[in-house]
């Protein structure tokens, strides 16, 4: 240092900080160590022999041992390579009280590699496979078309969806760890051996979910999936207790691309069946008009098929969905919406380069039938997560309403362009009657769940209180607003019916939007116990 | 030596790809793991390291050995080390993320200063030394050696906080300074200092598994030290765990008996057990009679304490101090842990001396199992109490002994007339100091005040008052560097060397295995630059590197209780995994053992002190030490009914969360926004429910937090985390008279909801 300037002095600690010296300093330990180091820590957690018939791997959790550290978590993130905010394991947390006395208890919970695993029924393009020799649930990221059925598919919230990667993964249970004999990252990272993998009895994992229904407070009925792993604990957990995050209220992802596809196919197939029934009743000038409304209705289709597309994370391999017919309800709407694009798009090119041939008709209603059916798919898909706000009931309601309002509402705005006054006026009519009664059988729930607690949609009702306050005013507007303009234009106020019909239809368009926002984001997932 | 065999990968549980299923293909690839050398296991094919090295941790205490995982001399990943004695292959999630928050994009990569507009802006290091220097000496100047003083951390290398210690006082000639440590670990110190004769934790991990009884008091480590429970939990002996914690936590759960007393009632308690342990004749007379001093007063003393009047005060029966009695009168190898519960409390160093009481009187010292045991907080706070220069004179020496001076001053070449006898203010004394305008001039080191400080609105209201305010920090955006007029951008953990040393006195080395950003420099860098531009380097000349300066510390610590003049250099800290102290030279050569090799290699392994039943203090012999009991400085009240208490939230989170919050893992993990934890009874009465936005108000400030409901806290009493900054605005700054330790966990409040 000495007769060191003092420039040189700074540029040398500078070079000397970014000098890395770790490796050269000191001596390497275990350059020619080959087996894990770990092992003698987790030899008694793994098992030894591989599963038999009729046998699989499945996680085991000592509750009494897991104490919230989360070093699993991180553990799996780091051992696993995975994104920066990948986790494939995750802590919730139990609350409850006995007898004056407290009680919380940590659980650490990932894949259950189920019996009957959601993920694996759902999947499009059977992206899922359940080994035959070990049970383990394997997600094939490179099948996968980032369609994301499978996050709602499963009850335990365990598929986690990447943006970057346009894929879902999840856990594997280090299924090539356990070929080499070693354990998984989880179960080689639990400070407290609160982890370990057991080899179980299928039939015994069945019998389980049957006898035991939920594996813990605020998890959903086993019976369902049947999941493999075990929660064992010396405590018996108190019967009032529950998740942490039982009363948490979150916005769920809106999916929009689904959303604009659920709307616009429900107004496609909406606007066909309109056209169909009319020209079945033999209704005014249906001739004329049929083509450019069919042709709307076939651009509303197409429009919400693209949007759908936008949805998929992968699109490429969206091809190979037939591959879950017999099992996917998503499979089963892709093929539906498809056959009924096709023969809508027959049927107006029958009618516009041979008007005169009859064949026009019956595939205009064989669209409108197929339509129909692809809607029910679009009902079953979100009915078979069996998520309590997806029930039957509301969500053949909702989908069959939409289809119903906006394809009236449709039609009357189209045909009134068109010149076709009355048809517009009965269509307008039906549209009017339809909204008000969608309108009051929504609201009546709502405020029917928001009253009462022990009401299964109480939480989604709050979601929409708390969370969505704009949305009962906005929509109300909305209605409002389309009464008063469907009125006007019933009565031809300043002669101006198609404007009036035409503004109506948007407002409805936007007031149904908002609804399927609703749809999605005030959802309550089906999830293993969350924290706080 | 033969290539490594490779192991086999038998998987033919999938048939292989085909056109309609891809079961390969980049996707599944990025995932692929592969058997990863050096005994790691399988390891992704992205992350397979060409060489490992191991380092300890920078966050906590318990000092855990982190395997790096290295590629081209840099650090990709990092797992546990399966060898360090102390974690045995295992880590709390902040070990296993410590890497992420080097990388994160607000580190400070330049110094940055304050400029007319009130922006900070960058210059070079060559503006900012001089600024550094040229403000300090102006108003050392003006106003005398007392009127800059520095704040520093249990957070960076012994190396670092010897020379800056040394710098402040010896070099640049000031007086004043402390460290974040007076925040966790100052009643500990104390407490041990009038107790044993010197600042000495007894315990090795060890003990945690050989105890029969294990008591915990004010401590929660399945959060706050999971690799320290961990060891509870490999305990063979199905020992009885007790938790003393006025709430239901994690470790209360997983204990056998749990005592929720009233917050700071804990004096009366531990006085009230020591009673009846006298009553029943539990009392190592033989162990009192040879090793200890002012036990007939003590005795004398509790008689004042009978289970009534103990039920009184803790709200615990009387039947439940009899269990607890007799567990530890029971016990044959009894442990007493504590943790923050008892150092941050109003009168917490004679809590403090109540536990080392009770182990003294029950004759559990100084045997495997047993001891009055201080967990600590920060990896480094051990250093900090040892070398730091700060309360004690480097060493753990006494500056007003002319003695100790006259060492100091040789072993470092000094003149021993730059040593200043006068004491250095605590940390509450240097911020009052400020706010009276006596200190001008304040230099922080890797601590985040402006939100960790008591009573947070007084202290930025009066750190505002400064003329010249340097942080020196790895990022521009904590609190305090936003309100700094320069900020020193620093190297952090694993961006350079030194060493660390645990709760059990087990000296562990720090790497440098990641590139400091920009022209960030390590702290030992910095004050190398430092004493050069301030014209003081001719003393530091020997100061030239970490390992240097821990060979000068070294030489400083002989024939001192901490002597580590056994460990030659950095490479056997390595080779060892870590050398607990005391460690003097031919310690492990000259034990005279049946089994000499068994000894010595146990021995470097593991110790524990005082098996001789020979304490540090002049006579050898431990001292009993209590005082009357104080009520707590603010009680609730009619305005203000709840009482607050606050503490570590979760183990993703450390301290203000500078660090952790800058990993997406543990931000994922971690309640993002600040919750308060209330007791149903109460969340009842004032109509509060789960995720209501609740406000929280004390004399000092308002502040609001999500509502959640949980009876593991008493009525009465409300919890929110430490990791929150604006928890701090509501804290009543009440101190410990002995350690100047804050009390974090008594303030009064009032609750309320807030419209929907």
């Amino acid at each position: 240092m000495i007769g060191e300037t003092r420039f040189d002095l700074i540029d040398r600690l500078i070079a000397e900080q970014q000098y890395l010296s770790a490796v050269e300093r000191f001596a390497q330990k275990h350059e020619q160590t080959n087996l894990p180091l770990q092992a003698k820590y987790y030899r008694d957690l793994i098992p030894l022999t591989k599963p038999g018939k009729g046998q699989q791997y499945s996680f085991e959790v000592d509750l009494d041992r897991c104490t919230g550290c989360k070093a699993c978590v991180s553990a799996c993130h780091s051992l696993n390579g995975l994104e920066e905010n990948e986790t494939w394991r995750d802590v919730g947390l139990i609350v409850g009280e006995r007898e004056g006395q407290a009680y919380q208890q940590n659980v650490t919970t990932a894949c259950h590699h189920c019996l009957d695993p959601g993920c694996l029924e759902g999947c499009p393009v059977m992206a899922y496979q359940k080994e035959s020799e070990t049970g383990i649930v394997r997600h094939l990221d490179d099948q996968c078309i980032g369609c994301q059925y499978c996050t709602m598919k499963c009850p335990y919230d365990v598929p986690k969806y990447s943006e970057r990667l346009g894929i879902v993964r999840k856990c594997d249970l280090c299924h090539d760890r356990l070929v080499a004999g070693e354990a998984p990252a989880c179960v080689q990272a639990c400070p407290h051996e609160a982890i370990r993998i057991r080899i179980v009895d299928q039939e015994e994992i069945s019998r389980q979910a049957t006898a035991n229904g939920r594996m813990l407070p605020g998890a959903f009925d086993s019976n369902y999936t049947k999941p493999a792993t075990r929660f064992v604990s010396k405590k018996a957990i108190p019967p009032n207790a529950e998740a942490a995050n039982a009363h948490t209220l979150t916005l769920q992802p809106a999916h929009w691309p689904l959303l604009v596809m659920l709307v616009l196919t429900q107004t496609a197939v909406g606007i066909y069946t309109a056209l169909t029934g009319m020209e079945l009743l033999n209704l005014e000038l249906v001739s004329r008009i049929k083509l450019p409304v069919a042709a709307f209705g076939f651009g509303f289709l197409n429009l919400g098929l693209a949007a759908a597309v936008l949805h998929l994370g992968r699109p490429l391999g969206a091809w190979r969905f037939f591959l879950g017919l017999r099992t996917s309800w998503m499979s089963r709407e892709i093929l539906a919406f498809g056959l009924c694009a096709g023969l809508s798009f027959l049927a107006t090119m029958v009618a516009w380069l041979v008007p005169a041939f009859p064949g026009a008709t019956p595939l205009m209603v064989a669209a409108s039938i197929t339509g129909l059916v692809a809607i029910f798919t679009s009902v079953m898909i979100y009915v078979d997560t069996r998520r309590q706000f997806w029930n039957p009931q509301l969500v053949l309601g909702k989908f069959y309403g939409t289809m119903l309002l906006l394809g009236t509402a449709g039609t009357a705005t189209f045909t009134a362009w068109f010149g076709a006054n009355s048809s517009a006026r009965t269509m307008g009519t039906a549209a009017l009657v339809i909204q008000t009664a969608l309108f009051f059988w929504e609201m009546s729930g709502y405020h029917r769940d928001l009253r009462n607690r022990n009401r299964p949609n109480y939480q989604s009702a709050m979601t929409v209180a708390r969370l969505l306050p704009w949305f009962v005013p906005v929509r109300a507007g909305l209605f409002l607003l389309v009464t008063l303009l469907l009125l006007a234009s019933c009565f031809d106020y300043l002669g101006q019916s198609a404007a009036w019909n035409s503004v109506a239809f948007v407002a409805l368009l936007a007031s149904q939007f908002i609804e399927r926002f609703v749809f999605f984001t005030a959802v309550i997932p089906l999830r293993m116990p969350g924290g706080i | 030596m033969a290539a490594p065999e490779p192991l086999r990968l038998e998987n033919q549980a999938l048939p292989p790809s085909s056109f309609l299923r891809a079961r390969t293909g980049p996707l599944t690839e990025d995932l692929v793991r592969e058997p990863g050398r050096f005994g790691l296991g399988q390891t992704p094919v992205r992350l397979v390291p060409d060489a490992t090295t191991t380092m300890v941790c920078g966050f906590c205490s318990t000092g855990c050995g982190l395997s790096i995982h290295m590629k081209d001399g840099h650090a990709i990943n990092l797992s546990p080390d399966s060898e360090y004695p102390v974690n045995l292959g295992m880590a709390c999630p902040k070990g296993w993320e410590a890497l992420t928050p080097l990388d994160a994009p607000d580190r400070a990569t330049t110094p940055l200063l304050r400029n007319r507009e009130g922006q900070l802006e960058p210059v070079d290091w060559e503006r900012a030394l001089f600024l550094f220097c040229e403000r300090f000496k102006e108003i050392k100047a003006r106003h005398g050696n007392e009127s800059v003083a520095f704040l520093s951390t249990g957070q960076i290398t012994t190396e670092e906080m010897a020379f800056l210690g040394a710098l402040f006082k010896f070099g640049m000639g000031f007086i004043h300074c402390d460290s974040n440590t007076r925040q966790c670990m100052a009643t500990a110190h104390v407490a041990y200092k009038q107790s044993f004769g010197f600042d000495a934790p007894p315990f090795t991990y060890a003990d945690f598994e050989e105890s029969d009884v294990l008591i915990f008091i004010g401590s929660n480590p399945c959060i706050a030290h999971p690799i320290m429970w961990q060891r509870v939990m490999r305990n063979p002996y199905h020992p009885e765990i007790v938790v003393v914690d006025p709430r239901r936590t994690e470790t209360a759960m997983a204990a056998t008996q749990h005592y929720p007393i009233r917050p700071k009632s804990d004096l009366t308690f531990l006085y009230g057990l020591a009673n009846l342990l006298i009553q029943r004749d539990a009392v190592n007379r033989d162990f009192v009679l040879a090793h200890t001093t002012g036990f007939p007063e003590f005795a004398r003393f509790v008689e004042d304490y009978p289970p009534e009047v103990v039920t009184l005060a803790t709200g615990i029966s009387a039947e439940q101090l009899y269990r607890f009695a007799d567990t530890i009168a029971a016990g044959k190898r009894v442990s007493f842990w504590w943790t923050m519960g008892v150092n941050q409390g109003h009168e917490s160093t004679r809590t403090a001396q109540a536990i080392i009481n009770l182990a003294l009187m029950t004759g559990n010292i100084g045997r495997p199992g047993t001891g009055a045991n201080s967990i600590t907080g920060q990896c480094n706070a051990m250093g900090s109490r040892l070398f730091a220069n700060i309360t004690s004179l480097i060493g753990g020496y006494d500056a007003t002994r002319k003695e100790d001076r006259a060492k100091i001053a040789s072993v470092l070449g000094f003149h021993e007339s730059v040593i200043p006898q006068q004491p250095a203010m605590a940390y509450d004394e240097i911020v009052q100091a400020v706010d009276e305008g006596r200190i001008k001039g304040l230099w922080i080191i890797a601590t985040n005040s402006s939100a960790s400080w008591i009573h947070q609105r007084q202290f930025n209201e009066i750190i505002a008052k400064l003329d010249f305010l340097v942080v020196q920090d790895l990022y521009h955006t904590t609190a305090t560097a936003e309100r700094a007029d320069l900020v020193l951008p620093a190297a952090g953990w694993g961006e350079k060397e030194g060493t660390f040393i645990n709760s059990e006195r087990r000296i562990g080395l720090v790497k440098k295995v990641h590139r400091a950003p920009g022209q960030a420099l390590s702290d030992f860098h910095i004050f190398q630059l430092i004493a050069h531009y301030w014209g003081c380097s001719d003393k530091f000349k020997r100061w030239t590197s970490p390992e240097a300066v821990f060979h000068l510390l070294k030489d400083i610590s002989r024939n001192q209780p901490c002597d580590i003049t056994g460990i030659q250099d950095y490479r056997m800290l390595d080779e060892q995994g870590g050398v607990q102290w005391p460690f003097p030279e031919g310690i492990d050569r000259c034990e005279e053992q049946p089994d000499q090799k068994k000894k010595e290699e146990s021995f470097s392994k593991e110790r524990r002190l005082f098996e001789d039943g020979k304490f540090f203090t002049e006579d050898g012999r431990a001292r009993f030490l209590f005082s009357l009991p104080r009520e707590m400085p603010e009680k609730p009240d009619d305005e203000y009914p709840f009482l607050l208490l606050t503490g570590r939230g979760t183990s993703l989170q450390w301290h203000t969360n500078t660090r952790t919050e800058k990993s997406d893992v543990l931000r994922k993990l971690y309640p993002k926004q600040c919750y308060v934890e209330i007791n149903p009874k109460d969340a009842e009465r004032l109509a509060i429910r789960v995720n209501d936005v609740v406000s929280i108000a004390s004399r000092r400030a308002e502040i609001t937090a999500t509502a959640f409901i949980t009876p593991t806290v008493q009525p009465g009493q409300i919890f929110i985390p430490m990791h929150y900054a604006e928890v701090n605005k509501l804290t009543f700054p009440a101190f410990d008279q002995h350690s100047r330790q804050p009390s974090y966990k008594a303030s009064a409040v009032n609750i309320s909801g807030l419209a929907r």
